[in-house]
């Protein structure tokens, strides 16, 4: 790549950090460039430090990078806290009260007082981002339209106001250069941008889900809040539950009448939805959960990122039934997860969980081909007319493949009884050994075809002599490092997991016989995928690359933490 | 009477004999076939608990769900069909205890369905422990030194979140309870019946004579006066009146959702175009 560059907005909570972050995201992927973003925010409304990291580059980027090309720094802590990453190339555009001098990247430029000459201190991050656009060496034609693009809804006057901010931020810094000037150069775009929230959020209005329910929990309230929007325009009710328990009965309640429903939370609002992740185990009702993983235990950093919650998931309930996890680790592989997990729950009438995190559905990754609507829903319902007797429909009757045929209640003369009881195969509720074990054998006997649906891993270099494997959205930082420490000559390939669980055993002993070590990549502290491998295939993996600090895994956290295991 | 016996299943009932669950289903039944709702466009959900059992003795559609979960599976049912005609089978320990939380939230929503609470006060299902409506100092094999919390007043709690139809009924008053739950099913929005029973195996206190002696049912002619309802549902345990303490005006939850479609959303028929119109309007590609 020729072009690889970061630039960092730092401040604090309230100065509109994201805002700078999407402004200029939105410029550079308008000048063609691929771009990847990272919000990077404390659990608060105002004060403390933010920052957004945005990547620009030439090829495909979808992991934060380690060292910054352009920091703009609202604030003098913004500066005192990433002075370290910045390259020996790089300037810092830093308002602070007194110029640093003690460094030669650091130029001062009074973002706030420059907006106050302008009219309010409130757009001090529209001189900031007019500015850093301007030593990237963006025309003020492309800040133009961004900002038009930005605020053109807004009441009349924020536009005019912005754009004067953005004048004076612009000649604020009229005679600096940096070395590298992207901007100065454009092409058409090479996609458009998008947080990783709206991909499920679009996926799940793909799938026809018609109620979600939720309780407000960082880092999945965004999901919830983009359906939200779209109310009203399609045959869809979100509505906020009085707690996660609440919203998880409530899309059972919703699956069992008849529609597709979903709940969004973290790991902690997941704990609560457990029971009745369990009922929608044993009532064979079909749910789809996104659990946007933070770290934990209790409440954690609750705006940060984790892998953590695995073997949560896959085992959380009491006693055994079969449910689907995925965990996506791209926009696309959200989207089209989401659909596959409520296809799939509802041909299998089991829960499907979809495990992403805070890195993924926070930030903005570049979207290069557009996501396209389902010619026709499959329902995987009967109706009346499609059974012999109506009148003595069984819910749970006994099948080959464990699926029985689902009718809906209220909808005909087949009456739909459920229990979460144990139950025979009318619904009625029983205790006798042979219904007992009739329903477990039913509903263990989905599993071998639940297997054959789940996606084999994608894998780079998969004959290397040692494979990093991950899961979910370490994807793009983990290909990344594979491709760097390649370069360096190190025989390394990597394998990717999306469909977890069931976990497909039988192929991954046969993709990983020929491999001589495996490392586990993994944001969580025991790494718990290399455990899930180990139970289900035996294999064990050599070492792990572990990180839980609740930021995302840069490919060189990952280049670094190899090339130390190779010089042990 | 009305003759009920399209109601009836052949699934064997295990109650104690003499528990109060037989009045009220007795008199569900009747009130059923009195409001003319066909087994097939009826939905009956439940919690967990003697009470909770009760759709299993119903020919109707059936969710028996988790201990204290009816209330907000049965909301998820309605949002996905609003033309679902739903009873809320649940029990002191199920909705005033374990469901709390859903129970207040329920009638903030005024979601339409009707709610029966078996009030035995006394968990009978788990044998004998207080439930959130013992009386104080109630002994039990748990509570060996008596119930040392107040009980909760179900009706007063609704009145004060602003219920629309709040009654009290009895189990052994089964032709007035069937009115109570005739008048309660007509209702739109959020109606609740707290219905006394008594636990022949485990409450030894508030026995049916004990009942019998004090339960009074009412007429109420002002069925709009919140005071005059609160004062009822407050009244003295010497006096208890039963009847329709309030059935207000309400606006029902699916009614206060802005552009929910008339059809209920379960018939709505997938619809490529609306779909794309969605994801066409935040993808620029």
């Amino acid at each position: 790549m020729t072009i690889d560059m970061t630039i960092k907005i730092g401040g604090a909570a309230g100065q509109g950090i994201q805002t700078v972050g999407t402004l200029l995201t939105q410029a550079c992927c308008n000048a063609g460039y691929h771009v990847m973003g990272v919000n990077d925010f404390e659990s608060r409304i105002r004060g403390g430090h933010s920052f957004f990291q945005l990547r620009i580059s030439d090829v495909p980027v979808n992991a934060p990078s380690h060292q910054v090309d352009l920091l703009i720094a609202l604030n003098e802590e913004s500066w005192h806290r990433h002075q370290n990453q910045l390259k020996d190339t790089a300037m810092a555009l830093i308002d602070s009260g007194e110029p640093i001098e003690s460094d030669d990247r650091a130029v001062n430029v009074r973002f706030a007082k420059i907006a106050g000459q302008t009219g309010s201190k409130l757009y001090a991050n529209t001189v900031a981002a007019a500015a850093g656009l301007s030593v990237l060496g963006a025309s003020f034609d492309l800040i133009e339209s961004i900002l038009t693009l930005q605020f053109k809804d807004k009441k009349q006057g924020v536009l005019e106001k912005n754009m004067s901010a953005a004048r004076q931020g612009v000649e604020a810094v009229e005679k600096m250069h940096l070395e590298t000037r992207p901007l100065s150069k454009t092409s058409a775009p090479k996609g458009q941008v998008m947080a990783g929230a709206m991909a499920f959020s679009l996926g799940a209005v793909a799938s026809d889900c018609r109620v979600a329910a939720f309780y407000p929990m960082s880092p999945a309230t965004g999901i919830m809040g983009n359906l939200t929007a779209w109310t009203g325009q399609i045959p869809l009710v979100v509505e906020q539950a009085e707690d996660e328990i609440a919203a998880v009965n409530m899309t059972i309640g919703a699956a069992f009448a008849g529609v597709r429903a979903m709940t969004a939370t973290s790991g902690g609002g997941f704990c609560l939805m457990t029971e009745g992740l369990g009922l929608a185990g044993m009532t064979e009702t079909p749910i789809v959960i996104i659990n946007a993983q933070r770290p934990g235990p209790a409440t954690g950093l609750p705006t940060r990122t984790a892998q953590g919650d695995l073997e949560f998931v896959v085992h959380a309930s009491q006693d055994d039934f079969p449910r689907f996890v995925f965990a996506p680790g791209t926009l696309d592989q959200a989207f089209e997860l989401t659909k596959k997990a409520f296809k799939l729950s509802e041909q299998f009438q089991v829960p499907a969980i979809i495990l992403a995190d805070q890195y993924l559905v926070d930030s903005l990754f570049l979207l290069e081909s557009k996501f396209e609507p389902e010619n026709e829903i499959n329902r995987f319902i009967v109706t009346d007319s499609d059974l012999d007797e109506p009148g003595s429909y069984h819910r749970y009757q006994v099948t080959p493949s464990g699926v029985s045929p689902r009718a809906l209640p209220c909808q005909g003369e087949a009456l739909v009884l459920v229990s979460s009881d144990e139950h025979r195969e009318d619904g009625h509720i029983s205790e006798e050994i042979d219904h007992r074990n009739a329903m477990v054998d039913k509903r263990r006997a989905k599993l071998p075809d639940m297997l054959k649906q789940m996606a084999e891993p994608t894998e780079e270099f998969p004959d290397a002599d040692t494979l990093l494997v991950g899961w979910g959205s370490t994807a793009g930082a983990l290909t990344e490092a594979v491709h760097t420490l390649r370069q360096q000559d190190m025989n390394v390939g990597c394998m990717l997991f999306t469909d977890l669980w069931p976990f497909p055993a039988e192929t991954v002993l046969k993709r990983f016989n020929q491999t001589k070590r495996i490392i586990a990549v993994e944001q969580n502290s025991t790494s718990q995928f290399a455990r899930l491998l180990r139970v289900e295939t035996g294999m064990a993996c050599a070492d792990s690359i572990l990180k839980y600090d609740g930021r995302p895994f840069t490919p060189n956290d990952i280049v670094q933490a190899v090339q130390q295991m190779e010089n042990r | 009477m009305t003759d009920t016996k399209k109601y009836d299943t052949n699934f064997k009932n295990q109650w104690c004999p003499g528990c109060g669950n037989f009045g009220i289903l007795a008199a569900m039944k009747d009130a059923l076939a009195a409001r003319e709702i066909p087994p097939e466009n009826l939905l009956i959900v439940s919690g967990i608990g003697q009470a909770a059992k009760t759709p299993h003795f119903i020919q109707c559609n059936m969710f028996h769900s988790l201990h204290g979960r009816a209330l907000p599976l049965a909301l998820g049912a309605k949002l996905a069909n609003r033309d679902l005609n739903i009873i809320v089978n649940s029990g002191d320990g199920d909705c005033y205890g374990e469901g709390g939380n859903h129970f207040i939230h329920a009638i903030r929503r005024n979601t339409d369905l009707t709610l029966l609470v078996h009030n035995n006060q006394v968990y009978g299902l788990t044998k004998g422990q207080a439930s959130p409506t013992s009386s104080m100092g109630m002994t039990t094999p748990l509570q060996p030194r008596g119930v040392i919390s107040t009980p909760i007043n179900g009706p007063a709690l609704a009145l004060t979140l602003g219920a629309g139809f709040v009654a009290r009924g009895f189990s052994g008053c089964q032709e007035h309870l069937s009115r109570l739950i005739q008048a309660a099913l007509s209702h739109k929005g959020f109606s609740m019946i707290d219905i006394l029973q008594p636990c022949v195996s485990f409450n030894k206190i508030n026995t049916h004579d004990w009942y019998k002696e004090r339960v009074k049912e009412m007429d109420n002619p002002n069925l709009n006066d919140v005071k005059k309802a609160m004062e009822l549902a407050t009244a003295d345990s010497d006096r208890i009146p039963i009847g329709i303490f309030l059935a207000g005006e309400s606006h029902d939850f699916i009614s206060r959702i802005p552009d929910f479609k008339t059809r209920p959303l379960v018939s709505i028929p997938y619809d490529k175009q609306s779909t794309t119109a969605v994801l066409e309007s935040v993808q620029s590609l």
